[in-house]
């Protein structure tokens, strides 16, 4: 009996561990006392429970050896794992290989996630790394034919060009030659009117516009980039402020890029004010060698040219517009540090509206591209062994170190060998991320990638290229996601439902089979403390349809009860006493209750076998939850049964169902 | 007081067949509307947090993006349950965008509540698993119950047994898949692997009920030997009576509530178990054991 108070006692303490430790805390605090706490392990929810993604990729693995196939799956889940983990900071992500037919599959399992198309993008993600060498083969002449055709079609172009101008020279309409002539087809049928232009959109326009005052048409073809145009300048209006400023930085430790901090920020703070006690115009390019922490300040005198509004922090840009030109400012703080800015120009950027008649010409670039600037080398992630972040001795900087496999140490010494003094690229997903010199070949098969990485770039970098490029293709063929407010309230709903069916039940019982029945009850909340400690420590995942098979379940822990008792009841109409009634019912109703319920288990075991989320959910709560009932309803309910049964001597009262009164008088 | 279930064999027999023949009909007639885990396709629910634009804007926004074949409906006051073909992430992100840029204001926002597509190769998986699983659990049961009655002969071989308790299931199944069979046709009401589930839970439960029924037959067979057949039976079921009564109450107690409050995406599947579990208690008092009588009423003949 006390065995199973203290079972129950655990069992209740094991799937409500908070209450408990809000009881322990209490006692610590009032006596003074050091109690260990619960650990507070929680139930393991399902995705429909919590939120999250459940997602099944297809492996294309056509193209590998048939040996190789689940060799080169397990590699795509380990890359994947460990994308899910790093990349997303999913801290218990399930993916797991499963072969159906000849296809091999990878389920995997996100619970908590709310950005699932983020999380699709990153386990999809391959990172291509590749070395390559300068590329300095010279593009290929024309052949005559592409020669000739590239003259016939300039030569047209030019043609009409000039039959454009003589319209216009004889005074045809400029919007209707543009019309008729033009070939930029956003403009044409607006008069070729372009709106206002600037140096950086129309370098060869604008430098027109420049010479030239409003109303006016270009009396010559002005050559662009792509073809040949007919211009005319509409108006002139006042764009954008410049502003040239030179400044002194004071950067403090904490402040971004303050790499060689000196001062704390109140340090900084009282060091700024007293220059800015002491600094003017005239003095300021010598006050910032002397003091600017700024890397290569002293050269430049802390000069940063022109720039326009958006491209420094706002709060420099505010105050370098606003203070008149030839002033040194107040002090400025952002996020580099304290400043003082000298203003040393200021200019407004016209800019022109233009019309013009565009005519497209072609280039020998058109027909012969370019030649890339780099050409591949053959040496790319998959000769990678590792990448780790490093730093150089010398100058702090982050960088990230290669080392390759001896296939990659061969191609990269030939590399090395073959371009001293010239320079090799290292591209990242078709990006030149780092463009370093050859000094002399390598032959450790040892790399050094020196971007401008931040620490926390480098790390990402370094993780990427050893989570590598996926060795197989995968393609996304299921998706199933839940957003976890849904997840939430479905929770709630079921968490409801089992409280009021427990009770239902429970009320039932005990109006129906009154004592024994009371008795069945107990046993009944002991079944549940029971099941659910076992689900919390089996870490069995609790989804919607486990919930559903729990609550199941409950009817079916019952039934072994429903059984003893209407067998109780018929021997005790029989006339036999109360404790022989009670032996006999549970033996009699024992066969019945195990063959009922193995068929329950037969179903289980299929269910658990089929695989699938839901089904297996629901199945495994379902036959843990036949197995305890089967284990409370018999061996703790006659317990207990045995127990009453000596309260009241042995002998039935109108306490318990099929009791009849006749027998005492007999 | 003893109900004489057994002497009305014959009514109960034409009765169960009855439901047998009609829901065999409907289900052949109509079929059972297989979901997107058996087709392949997309599920996807979505809810707006202040006002639901017309379903028929909706659907036409899906029928401009090419997505013809989709259905849609209401759910609850601001959400919208969408069925289409199998969407890849691409096209997934791309329908959102389209409908957020056409439904969505700085007041009025979608929120994607749940998205499922399937593929045609996992459905393909699904199916022949649920097909495989139906079977073996079948079979598996008609083992079992061969070995529960193997003690059993006089005056029903044991094997009869178990094929009667397989008629009783039968039923069961079919009265399950009958009722789909009319909430398909009239309300659109899919079968998917839940369907499934429930299915093979009822297969369980049913049994379950016909052994412990006849187990009780059993029992009295040995202890009242030469007594008329029919009276035996109907002992047996009238002492299981309320016992059959109270579990499949105590068991139909939680589901209700589960199909009442358990919320909208298992309310199928409890319906599924409802039906089947009540229907397990019904066919054994009135399938399985009248059966018996008739069944041994042939052989005397």
């Amino acid at each position: 009996m006390c065995v199973f108070l203290a079972v129950f006692i655990l069992c209740v303490l094991a799937v409500a561990p908070a209450y408990a430790n809000r009881g322990i805390d209490w006692v610590n605090t009032k006596m003074n006392l050091g109690f260990p706490k619960l650990p507070e392990k929680t139930f393991n929810l399902g995705l429909d429970l919590q939120g999250g993604a459940h997602l099944i990729y297809q492996a294309k693995t056509e193209n590998i050896l048939d040996k190789d196939r689940a060799d080169s799956v397990e590699g795509v889940r380990d890359i994947i794992e460990r994308r899910v983990r790093g990349g997303l900071g999913v801290s218990e992500p399930l993916v797991q290989t499963t072969k159906v037919g000849d296809d091999y599959r990878i389920i995997v399992e996100l619970p908590g996630v709310s950005n699932v198309n983020e999380a699709i993008k990153m386990i999809g993600e391959t990172p291509i790394l590749e070395f390559k060498e300068e590329n300095n083969d010279p593009p290929r002449d024309l052949t005559q034919e592409e020669l000739n055709q590239l003259n016939e079609y300039n030569g047209a172009a030019n043609a009409k060009a000039k039959e454009a101008l003589k319209a216009i020279k004889n005074g045809m309409n400029f919007s209707e030659a543009a019309t008729k002539y033009s070939e930029d087809e956003t403009s044409k049928n607006n008069g070729g009117d372009l709106g206002y232009i600037t140096k950086q959109n129309y370098p060869e326009l604008y430098d027109w516009a420049q010479n030239h005052s409003d109303g006016d048409v270009s009396y010559d073809l002005i050559k662009s980039q792509g073809g040949l145009n007919v211009l005319k300048k509409t108006s002139t209006r006042d764009g954008e402020k410049k502003v040239s400023a030179a400044h002194l930085l004071i950067c403090y430790m904490g402040a971004e890029s303050c790499d060689n901090a000196q001062y704390t920020k109140e340090q900084a703070k009282k060091k700024i004010e007293e220059i800015k006690s002491q600094i003017n115009t005239q003095n300021f390019v010598e006050m910032v060698k002397q003091y600017s922490t700024e890397p290569g300040a002293g050269d430049r005198g802390g000069d940063l040219g022109w720039f326009t509004k958006g491209q420094m922090v706002s709060e420099f840009e505010n105050v370098a517009f606003e203070i008149t030109l030839g002033s040194v400012s107040d002090i400025v703080e952002t996020k580099f540090g304290y400043h003082l800015i000298y203003k040393k120009g200021e200019e407004t950027i016209k800019e022109y509206a233009m019309s013009r008649i565009f005519i497209k010409t072609k280039e020998k670039t058109d027909i012969v591209p370019p030649a890339s600037e780099w050409k591949t080398t053959g040496l790319s992630g998959k000769q990678l062994k590792r990448a780790e972040v490093a730093q150089d001795y010398q100058t702090g900087q982050v960088q990230v170190s290669l080392a390759f496999d001896d296939e990659g140490k061969q191609l990269f010494s030939d590399i090395t060998t073959r371009n001293v003094d010239k320079t090799v690229a290292i591209f990242l997903d078709g990006e030149a991320i780092s463009i370093p010199r050859v000094n002399e070949p390598i032959t450790d098969g040892n790399a050094v990638i020196s971007g401008s990485f931040t620490l926390a770039e480098a790390r990402l970098l370094s993780q990427r290229l050893n989570s590598g490029a996926l060795p197989v293709p995968i393609e996304l063929i299921s998706q199933q996601s839940i957003e976890a407010s849904l997840g939430a309230d479905s929770l709630q709903k079921s968490f409801k439902v089992g409280i009021f069916g427990l009770l239902l039940v429970a009320l039932f019982m005990i109006v129906y089979y009154r004592f024994p029945g009371f008795l069945s009850v107990l046993s009944l909340f002991f079944y549940t403390a029971l099941t659910l400690a076992i689900f919390k420590l089996l870490g069995v995942t609790l989804t919607l349809s486990g919930i559903a098979g729990f609550i199941l379940s409950i009817g079916m822990a019952v039934d072994a009860n429903v059984l003893v008792f209407e067998r109780l009841k018929e021997e005790l109409r029989a006339g036999k006493s109360l404790s022989s009634a009670m032996e006999e019912s549970f033996v009699r109703a024992w066969t019945s209750i195990r063959d009922g319920n193995i068929t329950t288990l037969i179903s289980c075991a299929f269910l658990i076998w089929f695989g699938m989320g839901f089904v297996q959910g629901f199945a495994v709560t379902l036959a843990i939850g036949v197995l305890t009932s089967m284990f409370t309803a018999i061996i703790f309910t006659r317990l207990i049964m045995r127990f009453a049964v000596s309260l009241f001597k042995g002998e039935a009262s109108w306490m318990f169902l099929g009791y009849k009164k006749e027998k005492l008088n007999s | 007081m003893i109900i004489p279930f057994a002497k009305y064999s014959k009514l109960w027999v034409a009765i169960s067949g009855a439901t047998v023949v009609v829901c065999s009909v409907l289900t052949l007639m109509w079929g059972l509307k297989p979901g997107i885990d058996f087709t392949g396709g997309t599920l996807w629910e979505f809810s707006f947090s202040q006002n639901r634009p017309a379903i028929e804007d909706v659907q036409k926004a899906f029928t401009d993006l090419n997505l013809s074949n989709s259905t849609l409906q209401k759910t609850g006051d601001f959400g919208v349950m969408a069925r289409t073909s199998f969407l890849t992430e691409d096209q997934h992100q791309l329908v959102l965008r389209e409908l957020r840029a056409k439904f969505q204001t700085d007041s009025n926002n979608l929120r994607e509540d749940r998205f499922e597509t399937i593929g045609a190769a996992v459905s393909k998986q699904l199916r022949t698993r649920a097909l495989w699983a139906i079977i073996l659990v079948s079979f598996c049961i008609v083992l079992y119950v061969t070995y529960a009655f193997r003690k059993v002969s006089a005056p029903v071989a044991s094997w009869k047994y178990g094929v009667l308790a397989i008629v009783a299931l039968i039923h069961d199944i079919l009265l399950v898949m009958g009722v789909f069979a009319v909430l398909g046709h009239f309300y659109g009401v899919e079968v998917d692997i839940a369907f499934v589930v429930a299915l093979l839970t009822v297969l369980g439960y049913s049994i379950n009920d016909t052994i412990i029924v006849y187990d009780r037959i059993r029992e009295n067979l040995l202890r009242r030997r030469g007594e008329d057949f029919g009276e035996t039976v109907n002992v047996g079921l009238n002492q299981t009576l309320m016992r059959s009564i109270n579990t499949t109450l105590t068991t139909l107690f939680p589901l209700f509530i589960l199909y009442f409050f358990g919320g909208a995406s298992i309310h199928n599947f409890t319906l599924a178990l409802l039906i089947g579990i009540a229907s397990g208690a019904y066919s054994s008092v009135f399938i399985a054991s009248p059966l018996l009588v008739l069944v041994e009423k042939w052989k005397r003949n």
